[in-house]
């Protein structure tokens, strides 16, 4: 059985069949999970100023690079290992870098909650044992972890859930637009405008607690009414929840107070991202934004995007991400005129910008370890096919070894 | 004669806010310098109405600018009906041109929430090469 | 989808009972059924019927692929979220501890499997929709978020 790390539900159930040492069909693996392990059609080369070299030359000019920084920075690690998220860690503490990764534009503040208690949560095996309320809000789980509802919150029969999903279970999507998962909630969409997340809780705080709403008050005493009656319930707080409620944690909370039956999940994209966050808050105490100096001080000017729009970043180390695919352009030409050493299997935007690349291996396919789903449950990642590629891992050893 | 053709296409005020979409991701997984990543990527979905009240069809190649960058995409009609008053676009290199830098000091963009102005375009659509040309280190001439 | 209505009216019409059913509206049937192929019907290949043949082969052309249940899996449309998979009571019922808990189907017995990415349909004798105590069951219908499982 292989792993699949298309996204963090890390599904562990998949047969890929291995031909020439090549992945030549998945079984089980949804369209996005096949897709990355057959693997792109471009792997990336190591390169100095987009010139072909050898590795051993882009290691070395890396070294060259980061040690002539004044400021340099570590970003990515989302799309590795655990282990090399922690010898990433050390590196960014040696280098007394600063340290983040796209939880801090996607679901860190969420995940920083999670991990500080202060937001119940449970494991994805309990929803699918237990679980007859849930909500999907702001999140398109069919699209985004595509087994979501198969493998656990909807579908399948679970310990306390034998009689199927019609009977048992009561799917709830909360969107701006009627997603494929908003589909499957069929009776149970509940459209909101958008930036309307916030007065749609409140609304449905006051119906919790026996108030009149004055917002949609039918749909929303309807809906209060589920949640009330839920025995085990699971709010999937997707990146539309998260991006419009942005810092304002508190009302998730105060809404979570009124729902004693239920846990929080984030759903979470980049296979390993609540590994790195993990990994990070155990060492230092928060998710992301961390200068290690080496002692770790936490700061938004750390984020990448506060970092690349006050240029306060000289040179920058991106493992396993392609910020130039995912941030806005006004801060890309910030981006392309530092030096950026780019480390991925793939060719990526940020790798044709990078004056350094090197290519690693594409993790559960040519290189193995331990990453963590989006509910905390450590997964190990085994290697199904030989490459003559590095780990991540590796060239994070290889890399503190050198400086 | 067609008078239509000198006059310049309407211009339109658009809401626009992103989403992930499957299939774009897979595209993404195989090559995002692909033809497939770019048709998946390069369009905005728009509700039967605004369509309408835009006059534009399905396959029009519309030209989607701000202050923070301009492209074209091809419309589409939504897949499910939608309200209108709020278009949408799968998170890609093309959406990220439209969204500011500015995140007042709080590190998370505006992904969600584009404000732009949308008109019916001749060009090509945007390639992912000219997307990423401006930034491209071009070799010191001789 | 095509409807009985449609294929009767390009039929001669004339209840000859030469392709083995009592009247055309039976053979219709049998027609949309996938019992009886348009070649059956022998006055449709003379030559004055070959607009009507022609019609009605185009019509049935959507069902060509279809098992005999009449079930089509679009893979195009296929996100390969295994929702079927987990869903079809028949999956459930030949496989608790695989397939019907969320799980990889641990057996061959079950109908739909995820194969590179698309669901694929296999056993198809085991579909309620099979044989002659079938039901008309949505289940593989119903949970699929883009339409790609039809029955034809």
């Amino acid at each position: 059985m292989a792993t699949c790390t298309g996204c963090a539900l890390l599904c562990d159930d998949i047969e890929a069949i291995v031909e020439n040492n090549r992945i030549k069909e998945t079984r089980n693996a949804c369209r996005r999970g096949a897709a990355r392990m057959k693997g792109c059609v471009n792997r990336l080369v190591p390169s100095i100023d987009q010139k072909p070299t050898d590795i051993e030359s882009s290691i070395r000019k890396t070294v060259e690079i980061i040690k002539n920084a004044r400021s340099p920075m570590l970003f990515g690690l989302d799309n590795s290992t655990c282990e090399a998220q922690a010898k990433g860690i050390r590196l960014a503490k040696k280098l007394n870098a600063v340290i983040d990764d796209t939880s801090s534009f996607c679901q860190g503040l969420l995940i920083e909650r999670i991990l500080q208690k202060k937001l119940r949560t449970c494991s994805l095996d309990d929803i699918r044992n237990k679980a007859d309320v849930l909500v999907y809000w702001g999140s398109d789980a069919q699209d985004s972890q595509p087994r979501h509802l198969s493998r656990f919150s909807y579908f399948p029969r679970g310990e306390s859930r034998q009689r199927g999903y019609e009977e048992d279970r009561k799917a709830i999507a909360i969107d701006v637009r009627e997603s494929n998962t908003a589909k499957i909630c069929k009776g149970h969409f509940y459209r909101i405008p958008l930036k309307g997340d916030r007065e749609f809780i409140l609304a449905l705080i006051e119906a919790l607690s026996g108030k009149v709403p004055a917002y949609d008050t039918k749909k929303m005493l309807e809906l209060a009414g589920i949640l009330k009656k839920a025995e085990f319930g699971a709010v999937f707080v997707g990146i539309g929840l998260t991006y419009s409620i942005k810092e304002d944690f508190d009302i998730l909370t105060a809404l979570a107070e009124k729902l004693p039956n239920f846990n929080i999940m984030p759903m979470v994209g980049h296979y390993n991202m609540r590994g790195f966050n993990e990994a990070l808050f155990k060492e230092t105490g928060f998710v992301n934004r961390v200068k290690l100096e080496p002692k770790a001080v936490h700061d938004n000017k750390y984020s990448i995007m506060e970092s690349l729009i006050r240029k306060n970043t000289d040179a920058i180390i991106v493992v396993g991400s392609d910020p130039m695919i995912s941030l806005p352009r006004p801060v890309l030409t910030y981006l392309a005129s530092i030096p950026v050493i780019c480390i991925d299997p793939c060719i990526s935007m940020t790798s044709k910008i990078a004056a350094v690349t090197i290519p690693c291996a594409a993790t559960c396919m040519e290189s193995g370890g331990t990453a963590i789903r989006m509910d905390g449950k450590v997964i190990s990642l085994s290697k199904i096919i030989t490459s003559e590629y590095m780990p991540d891992e590796e060239i994070m050893d290889r890399l503190m070894e050198a400086i | 004669m067609d008078i239509g053709k000198f006059l310049k296409s309407p211009e339109y005020e658009i809401k626009i806010t992103t989403y992930r979409d499957i299939f774009q991701a897979e595209a993404m997984e195989r090559d995002r310098f692909g033809e497939e990543y770019k048709m998946l990527s390069a369009a905005i979905s728009i509700s039967k109405i605004d369509m309408q009240k835009m006059g534009l069809k399905p396959k029009d190649r519309v030209k989607i600018s701000n202050s923070y960058g301009s492209i074209i995409v091809e419309a589409k009609e939504t897949k499910k009906d939608e309200p209108g008053g709020l278009a949408f676009m799968v998170n890609s290199p093309w959406s990220n041109s439209l969204v500011s830098g500015d995140t007042q000091g709080k590190g998370i963009p505006e992904y969600k929430n584009i404000n732009a102005k949308i008109s019916l375009s001749k060009e090509e659509i945007t390639t992912l090469e000219k997307l990423i040309a401006p930034f491209i280190k071009k070799p010191i001439p001789f | 989808m095509v409807t009985v209505m449609e294929l009767y009216q390009l039929l001669p019409r004339t209840n000859c009972k030469k392709c083995g059913e009592s009247t055309c509206m039976a053979f219709a049937v049998a027609l949309l059924g996938r019992k009886k192929n348009v070649a059956e019907c022998t006055p449709l290949l003379e030559a004055n019927f070959k607009p009507q043949k022609e019609k009605l082969e185009s019509l049935l052309l959507p069902t060509a692929g279809a098992e005999e249940t009449g079930l089509i899996v679009h893979p195009e449309l296929c996100t390969g979220c295994g929702n079927c998979v987990v869903a079809c009571p028949v999956d459930v019922a030949n496989d608790p501890h695989g397939a019907g808990m969320g799980c990889a189907p641990t057996n061959e017995k079950v109908i739909f499997k995820v194969v590179d990415g698309k669901v694929m349909a296999s056993n198809i004798k085991e579909c309620r929709r099979f044989g002659k105590s079938k039901v008309l069951c949505y289940a593989c219908i119903d949970p699929c978020p883009t339409g790609a499982i039809e029955f034809v």
